[in-house]
């Protein structure tokens, strides 16, 4: 009867796959406004004369200017990547708060991943190591050991578990 | 005058930990327990300095001593009172020597609660590290950092004043404080690590003994991020309350290996296992909260939160690799005696849970420190300077945390050693089913993005979770006939609340970092316009002369009720205008208004700023939660029979370790 007991879930498993299936489309960042648009960009990109703030935080005259050149592209219909190929010619790599996949630079991308990776199987590796010992083999003498000590005690099991 | 007290209170301070420290080195190598019990005098010592020290910075700011150079550079005649007592933490002299009170009243907290076992060597060797760690903060004071050194020159008869930033808002006078109280509280369980190594006693004592020591910390650090957060929110006026800058990240690095310690500690305490794990995390902890001072006070790295900068930074450097270099080799040297005796049977179980929680925040910890050294990483190596921020956070972090979110759904529910799939289903079933309707519900409402919605399926998940996990511990209570708060109290308990305030700090994240909208309104003095359902009246404006700004006010009316009032601050000797942002709070979403640009001529129009930023209160609730959740699980819990002898004696020693935990700190609540 394990359908039984498994039904729910799969019905749960059913709902949540139709709810990401609907809500999974946002309509890519072409269909936001204008103003979500330029504030989303603006988010990417270093102010070139701040100590660490995106162009968004920032109110130096240079975050604004270059505030006002993303409004003025994106009101204008240039897509984002053409923006932000805009602002690397202009300014250099290093104005984009995404850094390259390329190159030297792409290990800030892969290195965390390889360490997930190798945590992960270690983690495996000693889920492994740990795996119980084989369960010494049973013979009849243990067996009836065990039954006399039931009889004797009773039947008292434990309840087994933490939870109620 | 005030400068000869702060000297007089360095040196004091700086010469206490230095005798401290001799005199406990020469106690613990020579076996004088007659010299370890001298110890309460020189953390009195210590303390007396730290307090001298901060009453004589603040004589001289409130009676503006201009002579003493740190008030010249960053007090003025025409601050406010709440500023000129937070002036002392605005810049970096002035924040060394509240870093050396915190840690001061650390120290003689720890010598007094640990007043009966002087004489224990683990208790020795701690005091002698917390004495260690004075020395260096006291010694930078002495040196490289002296607040209390004199003007060149004339004296001058005012000054700026604190960077305007920190004079706008009064949780300024709050934030550092509450930080410093995290930050230098994991000085205590540092100590007692390294004291467990030298002494070789690496049983599950000094875990016991430090446990609401470091859960205490670690409650201080949560808050101090948060108001961190909230001051940004308030103050900044880009709507948004975390940059990824590296001050903030900073601050983030020891919250996350310490969030994973008070996890994988309960392993340990439980099993007796991830010894060396968790030495390394306490002593992480600790390192990183050195070389989070040194990245942003050196001036290495550029952060809009580094107020000031100086030369102190090879020091903190200097530290930081001797910590590192200690701590490593101690535990080299103890290889042997921190083999673990036990096992973990299954994945699907709690210690199981907690090993991948472990992973998954030291990937999380991993991630924000590689992003925020890079750049100068990739600088060193080839010249070329790049920039790591937002985009590239967002994206690292959002899969680790939604992974976290689902431990949290389903690590409580997890037995010890081994699961069934039957007592999962059971457990979990109610929980999933929320985590379900949350999903639907959020999707029902117009929410869409695979990231968001699932971390609002995954919170509703994590959230009915931990009510069951409540539910269950009341039912408990109530059968053992003890009163129904008693479920909310103790360390397992208490977790419970604090993993409800993570949901909703989730969500609040999860929501404000993607649905908020934008835009800017030019009005005409009593012009409205609508967006995002709200409409917006701009009345008018008037501008203020103050002593030292120029404030420029823009009313306007929100939904024909309320009036708001972002405002643009011209400080007289700063160049760029700062803005006060104004913000209407909401359960659903803020309306959140700046003034953009202020008309030349009150008649002109004016630029507002509107930003709807949904469910940002969320974040903030979430963050009180977590802190009565702290403070709960700081209270003695139902006490729970040690289910089994699990704890095994370490290898290599002969007989069970002479822990003698059970007189000064009972090992309560091991659930």
């Amino acid at each position: 009867m394990s359908w039984r007991r498994w039904a729910p879930w799969a019905l749960l498993a059913v709902v949540v796959a139709g709810a990401l299936a609907v809500g999974a489309s946002d309509g890519g960042a072409e269909a936001r406004g204008v103003d979500d648009r330029v504030r989303a960009l603006a988010g990417e990109v270093a102010c070139p004369t701040c100590r660490g703030q995106s162009v968004l935080e920032s109110d130096a005259p240079t975050a604004t200017a270059i505030k006002a050149e993303i409004r003025r592209r994106v009101e204008a219909g240039e897509s984002d990547d053409d923006i932000r190929a805009y602002l690397v010619t202009r300014f250099g790599p290093g104005v984009l708060l995404t850094p390259e996949s390329g190159g030297l630079t792409g290990l800030v991308w892969v290195l965390p991943v390889v360490g997930l990776v190798l945590g992960l199987a270690g983690l495996a590796w000693a889920f492994q190591r740990w795996r119980p010992e084989e369960a010494p083999p049973v013979d009849a003498v243990d067996r009836a050991l065990v039954e006399r000590a039931r009889h004797r005690g009773g039947e008292q099991r434990s309840s087994g578990g933490t939870g109620p | 005058m005030s400068a000869a007290l702060g000297w007089a209170g360095v040196t004091l301070g700086f010469a206490a930990s230095v005798a401290g420290l001799v005199t406990l080195a020469t106690g613990l190598i020579r076996r004088r327990p007659a010299l370890l019990r001298l110890a309460p005098v020189y953390a009195l010592m210590i303390l007396g300095g730290a307090l001298l020290a901060t009453a004589a910075m603040q004589l001289a700011l409130h009676t503006n001593d201009f002579s003493i150079r740190y008030v010249a550079e960053n007090h003025s005649r025409a601050t406010p009172l709440l500023f000129t007592i937070s002036t002392m933490w605005a810049a970096l002299e002035g924040s060394i020597i509240l870093w050396a009170l915190v840690l001061a009243g650390y120290v003689v907290a720890a010598v007094h609660r640990f007043r009966r076992r002087r004489e224990d060597p683990l208790v020795g060797w701690a005091t002698l590290v917390l004495f260690a760690v004075c020395a260096f903060f006291f010694g930078l004071m002495v040196g490289p950092a002296n607040p209390f050194v004199q003007v060149a020159g004339a004296v001058p008869a005012d000054g700026p004043g604190p960077n305007p930033l920190l004079q706008n808002h009064v949780l300024m006078a709050f934030h550092p404080p509450t930080l410093y109280l995290g930050y230098v509280g994991f000085t205590v369980p540092f100590a007692f690590a390294v004291a467990a190594l030298v002494t070789g006693r690496l049983g599950e004592g000094w875990l016991a003994i430090t446990r609401r020591w470091t859960v205490f910390a670690w409650g201080f650090l949560t808050v101090g991020i948060i108001l961190g957060a909230w001051w940004s929110y308030e103050v900044l006026g880009w709507g948004g309350y975390w940059g990824w800058d590296p001050v903030e990240n900073a601050s983030l690095l020891p919250w996350l290996t310490g969030t994973a310690y008070l996890h994988s500690v309960m392993v340990q305490e439980r099993r007796g296992m991830l010894r060396v794990w968790n030495l390394s995390l306490v002593l992480a902890t600790f390192s990183l909260t050195i070389l989070g001072t040194y990245l942003t006070r050196s001036g290495i790295l550029d952060s809009v939160h580094s107020f000031t900068e100086s030369d102190i930074g090879v020091w903190l450097l200097a530290f930081f690799g001797a910590t590192v270099a200690l701590t490593i080799g101690l535990i080299a040297w103890r290889g042997d005696r921190l083999r673990s005796p036990g096992r973990v049977d299954s994945p699907v179980s709690r210690e199981g849970a907690f090993l991948a929680n472990n992973v998954l925040f030291a990937a999380f910890a991993f991630v924000v420190l590689l992003g925020t050294v890079f750049p100068l990483l990739v600088e060193a190596l080839q010249g070329d300077r790049i920039s790591v921020g937002r985009p590239y956070f967002d994206r690292m972090t959002t899969p680790l945390g939604l992974a976290l979110l689902f431990l949290m759904a389903v690590a409580p529910a997890l037995p010890w050693r081994k699961a069934s799939g039957e007592l999962l289903r059971t457990r979990l079933q109610w929980p999933a089913w929320a985590g379900g309707a949350a999903l639907v519900v959020a999707v029902a409402l117009g929410a869409r993005g695979v990231a968001p919605l699932l971390a609002f399926g995954l919170g509703g998940f994590a959230a009915a979770a931990a009510i069951r996990q409540l539910a269950v511990a009341a039912t408990a209570a109530r059968r053992a006939g003890l009163p129904r708060w008693r479920a909310a109290v103790g360390r397992a308990n208490g977790g419970m609340i604090v993993h409800l305030g993570v949901v909703l700090l989730a969500v609040g994240l999860a929501a404000s970092g993607s649905y908020a909208h934008s835009t800017e309104l030019r009005l005409e003095p009593g012009q409205s316009a609508t967006f995002a359902g709200h409409s917006f009246t701009y009345q008018g404006m008037e501008t203020v002369e103050l002593d030292r700004k120029r404030r420029i006010t823009a009313r306007v009316e929100v939904d024909g009720r309320q009036v708001y009032e972002p405002a643009l601050n011209q400080f007289f000797f700063a160049r760029q205008a700062i803005g006060t942002p104004s913000v209407r709070t909401g359960f659903t979403h803020d309306v959140y208004l700046t003034l953009i640009s202020a008309p030349p001529e009150p008649d002109d129009p004016a630029v507002i700023g509107v930003i709807i930023q949904p469910m940002v209160t969320w974040i903030w609730v979430g963050g009180g939660l977590m802190a009565l959740g702290t403070a709960l699980a700081l209270l003695p819990g139902g006490r729970r029979r040690p289910a089994e002898p699990v704890r095994a004696p370490a290898r290599g020693t002969a007989g069970p370790p002479p822990d003698p935990v059970a007189d000064d700190d009972p090992v309560e609540a091991r659930a």
